[in-house]
């Protein structure tokens, strides 16, 4: 919404109020101010000249050479000689010049030239050259009043328009979501009532009645109105015979120009002024055209068809309210009109309309057809059925005074409507506890009465507060609503800041976001991962890689682009789309995202599908060099990574289990995520066997060949939910040792397949108490280890409590293993 | 060798000898070979020494402790000089080295926290102190938290302005608009008098470019209490941006429309990186950061509260554009974007 200080100026003295001030003032107690912006500024730097005569170009046919005469004495005391390209320039005529080195909008520099071999001193400026409007089939030509020489902006009153400090006029762009509970500010004269309001400058009264036209309108035979749906609370027409239509005058048109509307013919901007000065859209018909001399408004058929004014033909259907003349649709109501009623330069004989229509509706029709209107953008507000009436006076009070041969000859009104005024109680002490702020009776009074509400005092101390239709509408309905208007024109600057006082109480222990920043401070420190953070949305290129298309997910109806309509399910998906850009960068990537994922197939009682809080992890890598030890590849150092992180959690990892053991023994979900090697996986139990905390796999190789990754690539998925769940592993100290043990290598040739905990267990056994700590530090599966055998290596520490250990105990713990690893299929090969 | 003879030199020529070559020894080696010479087994000194017994009774004693004497002369003479020789190599040595600190070391591996979760961490910790629990919310959200709870009913034109991804055609589920919701999930799980705030993710049907992300972050604020009035609004969130701008900014209230807030605010705090103007505040010299207000007595009461007993104020703050500032961010799309070399930087 465009405010024009001029045009705000008819309603309200802004005497000694700058249009940065107005900004200002509607900044902080009205609506949010998008920008302030001077209208033609450059009249400020075009001077009136006078063209003393026109001849031909010599040597060009469109072309004619002017002198023209730029001051009391010129330049140089001369006339100026410009070539100029208008048809309509004349000797006699004043007009806007822009001397040499005039800046004129669009950067253009008017410099001395010679045009097809002729000098030029100059231009003589069309409205669109000047950045007034987009005329141009000629030259401006000013009034004959405007003096010849001076700056066209001090000639501003000659073109019925009044210079404001350095432009034609200042307009303020308000920001149209700020006034979506406002439908009485969408036309200048709300703005003027705030204006009377925060300033208390006086408000120029508007005189709203037909008055004497009515009284002719009246006595004709009126149309025959039918309202048939609802959708429309009322509906006046109102004709008028006798209108000359033609140019506006300058200042309606420079009104116009200045709020951005274009100006069409008479008829067509004094509609738009009246909606743009009360907020009240309106349509004009040309009698002429209107096929009979009825209105129906009634909600189109299915594939009822009707050419907006636009020319575009349109479809519409049951949803779309339609104005119709018989049975032929004439307008889509509140939206757009229809193209073959619309005025001429030649209608002399109108049909007016003025109606209210329900917002949703009107809504709904230009959402669908996507064409949202000056008009439709006001019906959406929900206006009140009492401003149609007003507009309607307005419209034809101001076509009258600029041609009073105009006549009304009937006016039709319809619907059946209530006048939405109403009275809301306000405790004025309720006022000052909501605000924190000491505003006396009378003052709250004066600002309410200044808003256009009525105030009636009653003796319990309670007001009754008149809530005109305008404002009854929509943002006054409560009490709290009255709090509002108070607090915003007191200025929220005078409200006091206050302590919040409340007893000191520690909020509750957040358990999930304590370990949640453990995990990402474990991560980001200790492991270098970097954190990201990743869009919910699954788009489909990625998730046809990834083999998940089939998989059941939450999908928008309206996605912001084809193929982003599926919500995640997890996180690990959205990491594995990252790999493959980053990895063109740079051959490790270590990521890492905490995150929600979707599962619809498991909602809950609401319909929401159920959360999953998860913490993914991606590790890539080169591939390992062949004879590179065994855990250089991606997946075992995911794995220590993960057994590291829930030691951190608190939930160790007690047993890594196989996807297959975790469905035999546990009744889970055998089926894996098609990215899952299908080999190289497992999943960590805590002390809960069977409650899986954390995923850990290798990236398939399939899906690795999809995505264009030739990387070692490990993801791993840490389930919060399941993690804050599971009990606590209480951390407890462990004695030092106070004697002496020993530190000893063992190998041991074992089954290929036998699983390292095995061969562990049988070393904690052989040992007994004794093993204190026990590394692998060498893991050899090659042809040397023999056919269907593997060779282990470990460093193994015993320790005794409470004595030195002794030769004897090392040979016993030797024999036991030796033992122990025959058991299993192996041998211990060396001590 | 000195072979014991009949011309055996005195042992004041033999002690001058010796001690003119240890002080003119250039290396340890010269040292352990004069050693060896004097001290050593079959050197000067023992020889001296087996010569005593053949010597006649009354100079064996004098000769004894003649040679002992040349004995220990020489060897603190050893150590002595030794010691110098240590001394002048270890200067040396030091004299001699050098580090360039320009030359480049490879850097340690190191990880990172996303910039988000840095100011979240940081906003996180202000409102904890001052007693506020954070909460959580789902971004699959039911409409009628989104929307009815929060005073904004079906074709509501509020509605529009929120570009809602529509997660069913019934209308039931969305994507969350904002973080909002969580207020009355809140008022349904607290009871007043509380303080919390919300973080997370929120989502906007909306083109993407340099500045729109429809996908970003906020952090929702909401206080429940007796007396509760807007002079408290004004006053925590004042305390709020001294905390994170860490000095005093000038703020301003003005009006601002949202259907769950009334009396509703837009909070605007002097631009914070420059005084007359600059492409932050979009030279306004303001920069627009949270919309609050009062919460509305239908939100309240959606919430199971009654607005005549409890008042209460909201605030969202954005995280993406708090985020962005602290880093001079010029590009939203970087935050979700997950490209290590942005994310590394932090």
């Amino acid at each position: 919404m465009k405010i024009s200080y001029r045009w705000l100026s008819r309603h309200v003295d802004l005497t000694g109020l700058s249009p940065q001030e107005l900004a200002n003032d509607l900044t902080l107690h009205t609506a949010e101010v998008e920008g302030l912006h001077a209208f033609a500024p450059v009249l400020e730097r075009v001077v009136v000249g006078h063209v003393l005569e026109r001849a031909k170009h010599p040597d060009a046919d469109k072309l004619s050479v002017c002198r023209v005469e730029v001051g009391p004495a010129g330049v140089a005391g001369e006339a100026l000689q410009i070539v100029c390209g208008a048809p309509n320039v004349a000797a006699g005529q004043r007009v806007a010049v822009a001397l040499a080195g005039t800046e004129l909008p669009g950067d253009v520099k008017i410099k001395k030239s010679k045009i097809r071999g002729v000098e030029s001193n100059g231009m003589i400026c069309s409205e669109r050259e000047l950045g007034l409007g987009d005329e141009h089939n000629g030259i401006w030509v000013l009034p004959e009043a405007a003096t010849i020489g001076r700056p066209v902006l001090a000639s501003a009153p000659a073109f019925g328009a009044s210079g404001i400090a350095g432009a034609l006029d200042w307009v303020i762009e308000i920001d149209n979501k700020s006034l979506t509970h406002r439908p009485d500010l969408w036309g200048h004269r709300g703005f003027a009532r705030e204006v009377h309001a925060i300033r208390a400058a006086a408000l120029r009264p508007l005189d709203l009645e037909l008055g004497a036209l009515a009284q002719r309108a009246r006595t004709g035979q009126p149309f025959d109105l039918r309202v048939d749906s609802p959708a429309c609370l009322r509906y006046l027409a109102l004709e008028l015979d006798g209108v000359a239509n033609g140019r506006s005058p300058d200042w309606l048109r420079f009104l116009l120009l200045a709020v951005g509307q274009r100006p069409i013919d008479l008829l067509v901007d004094l509609s738009n002024f009246v909606m743009l000065d009360l907020g009240q859209p309106n349509h004009v018909f040309d009698r002429r055209n209107l096929p009979r001399r009825s209105i129906e408004v009634r909600m189109a058929r299915p594939h009822e068809r009707l050419t907006t004014l636009d020319g575009i033909a349109r479809d519409l259907g049951p949803d779309d309210l339609l104005i119709c003349s018989g049975d032929a649709p004439v307008a889509l109501a509140g939206v757009m009109g229809g193209d073959a009623c619309k005025v001429a330069p030649d209608t002399s004989s109108i049909l007016l309309e003025v109606a209210s229509f329900q917002p949703a509706v009107v809504r709904r029709t230009a959402q669908r057809l996507a064409l949202r209107t000056d008009a439709s953008a006001r019906f959406e507000k929900n206006l009140a059925p009492t401003l149609a009436g007003e507009a309607v006076a307005h419209f034809a009070r101001l076509l009258a005074e600029l041609q009073p041969e105009v006549r009304a000859t009937s006016l039709a009104d319809a619907g059946a409507w209530t006048d939405p005024a109403r009275t809301l109680p306000l405790r004025p002490a309720r006022v000052r506890a909501l605000l924190g702020c000491e505003i006396p009776d009378a003052r709250i009074e004066e600002i309410l009465t200044r808003l256009g509400l009525g105030v009636v005092k009653r003796t319990s101390g309670e007001w009754d507060v008149r809530i005109p239709a305008i404002r009854a509408t929509k943002d006054l309905t409560i009490e709290q609503d009255l709090v509002e208007e108070i607090g915003r024109i007191v200025g929220y600057a005078a409200i006091p800041e206050r302590p919040l006082v409340a007893p000191l109480t520690p909020a509750p222990r957040d358990e999930r976001r304590e370990l949640v920043r453990a995990l990402q401070d474990r991560l980001s420190g200790t492991h270098a991962f970097h954190e990201t953070l990743s869009y919910s949305f699954l788009p489909e290129p990625l998730a046809a890689q990834l083999g998940v298309l089939g998989d059941p997910c939450v999908e928008v109806v309206n996605p912001v682009a084809e193929g982003w309509q599926r919500v995640r399910r997890g996180v690990a998906t959205s990491l594995l789309g990252l790999l493959e850009p980053n990895l063109r960068h740079a051959p490790v990537v270590q990521l890492y995202e905490v995150g929600k994922g979707y599962q619809p197939e498991r909602a809950n009682a609401h319909g929401e599908p159920l959360e999953l809080h998860e913490l993914a992890l991606l590790c890539a890598q080169p591939r390992p060099a062949s004879g590179a030890r065994h855990d250089e590849g991606a997946l075992p150092r995911a794995k220590a990574i993960v057994e590291d992180l829930l030691r951190v959690a608190g939930r160790p990892v007690r047993t890594w289990i196989t996807p297959h053991e975790a469905s035999a023994a546990h009744g889970l979900p055998a089926t894996l995520p098609p990215w899952v090697h299908p080999k190289r996986c497992a999943l960590a139990c805590g002390e809960q066997a069977g409650v899986v905390l954390a995923s850990l796999a290798e990236l398939d190789p399939r899906v690795a060949r999809a995505l264009g990754v030739a990387s070692d690539v490990a993801i791993a998925s840490l389930w919060i939910d399941a993690l804050l769940t599971a009990p606590r592993t209480p951390v407890h100290y462990e004695p030092l040792p106070k004697f002496p043990g020993t530190r000893l290598d063992v190998a041991m040739s074992m089954p290929a397949e036998l699983p390292a905990a095995r061969v562990e267990q049988a070393i904690r056994g052989a040992g007994k108490e004794l093993v204190r700590r026990l590394r692998l530090f060498d893991l050899y599966e090659g042809e040397k280890a023999g056919p269907g055998r593997k060779s282990l290596a470990y460093t193994v520490e015993l320790v005794a409590e409470g004595r030195t250990l002794a030769e004897k105990d090392t040979q016993r713990f030797l024999e036991r293993l030796a033992r122990e690893a025959e058991a299993l299929g192996g041998e211990l090969r060396r001590a | 060798m000195h072979e014991p003879t009949q011309a055996q030199p005195a042992l004041p020529e033999l002690l001058n000898d010796g001690l003119a070559r240890v002080a003119t020894a250039r290396t340890t080696d010269e040292l352990r070979a004069l050693e060896r010479e004097f001290l050593g087994k079959g050197g000067v000194i023992a020889t001296l020494l087996a010569a005593v017994p053949s010597l006649p009774a009354e100079q064996r004693r004098a000769a004894g402790q003649g040679a002992n004497e040349l004995k220990s002369k020489l060897a603190e003479a050893l150590a002595a000089r030794e010691r110098e020789l240590q001394e002048q190599h270890l200067s040396a040595e030091l004299a001699g080295a050098s580090f360039d600190p320009t030359l480049p070391a490879t850097p340690p591996r190191t990880g990172s926290l996303h910039p988000l979760t840095q100011v979240t961490r940081e906003l996180e910790a202000i409102f904890t102190s001052m007693g506020y629990a954070i909460l959580d919310g789902p971004e699959v959200e039911r409409a009628y938290y989104n929307f009815e709870a929060l005073n904004i009913p079906a074709d509501h034109p509020a509605r529009e302005m929120h570009d809602t991804f529509w997660c069913d055609r019934a209308g039931s589920l969305v994507l969350r608009t904002h973080t909002s919701p969580v207020q009355v999930r809140a008022m349904e799980r607290l009871k007043p008098p509380f303080r919390a705030i919300v973080p997370g993710k929120v989502f906007r049907q909306e083109t993407t470019d340099a500045s729109h992300e429809h996908t970003f972050h906020q952090m929702e604020g909401l206080v429940v209490g007796e007396g509760i009035t807007v002079g408290h609004l004004i006053g925590t969130l004042k305390t709020f941006l001294r905390e994170v701008f860490r000095r005093d900014l000038e703020v301003r209230l003005r009006p601002g429309y949202f259907p769950f807030v009334e009396p509703g605010f837009e909070l605007d705090a002097r631009c914070p990186f420059c005084t007359k103007g600059c492409s932050v505040c979009k030279q306004s010299t303001w920069i627009e950061l949270c919309p609050c207000g009062m919460v509305h007595p239908n939100v309240l009461r959606a919430g199971g509260i009654d607005p005549e007993r409890w008042t209460g104020f909201a605030f969202g703050l954005g995280l993406s554009r708090l985020t962005m500032l602290r880093y001079r961010i010029d590009d939203v799309r970087h935050l979700l974007g997950g490209d290590l070399r942005f994310l590394e930087q932090f």
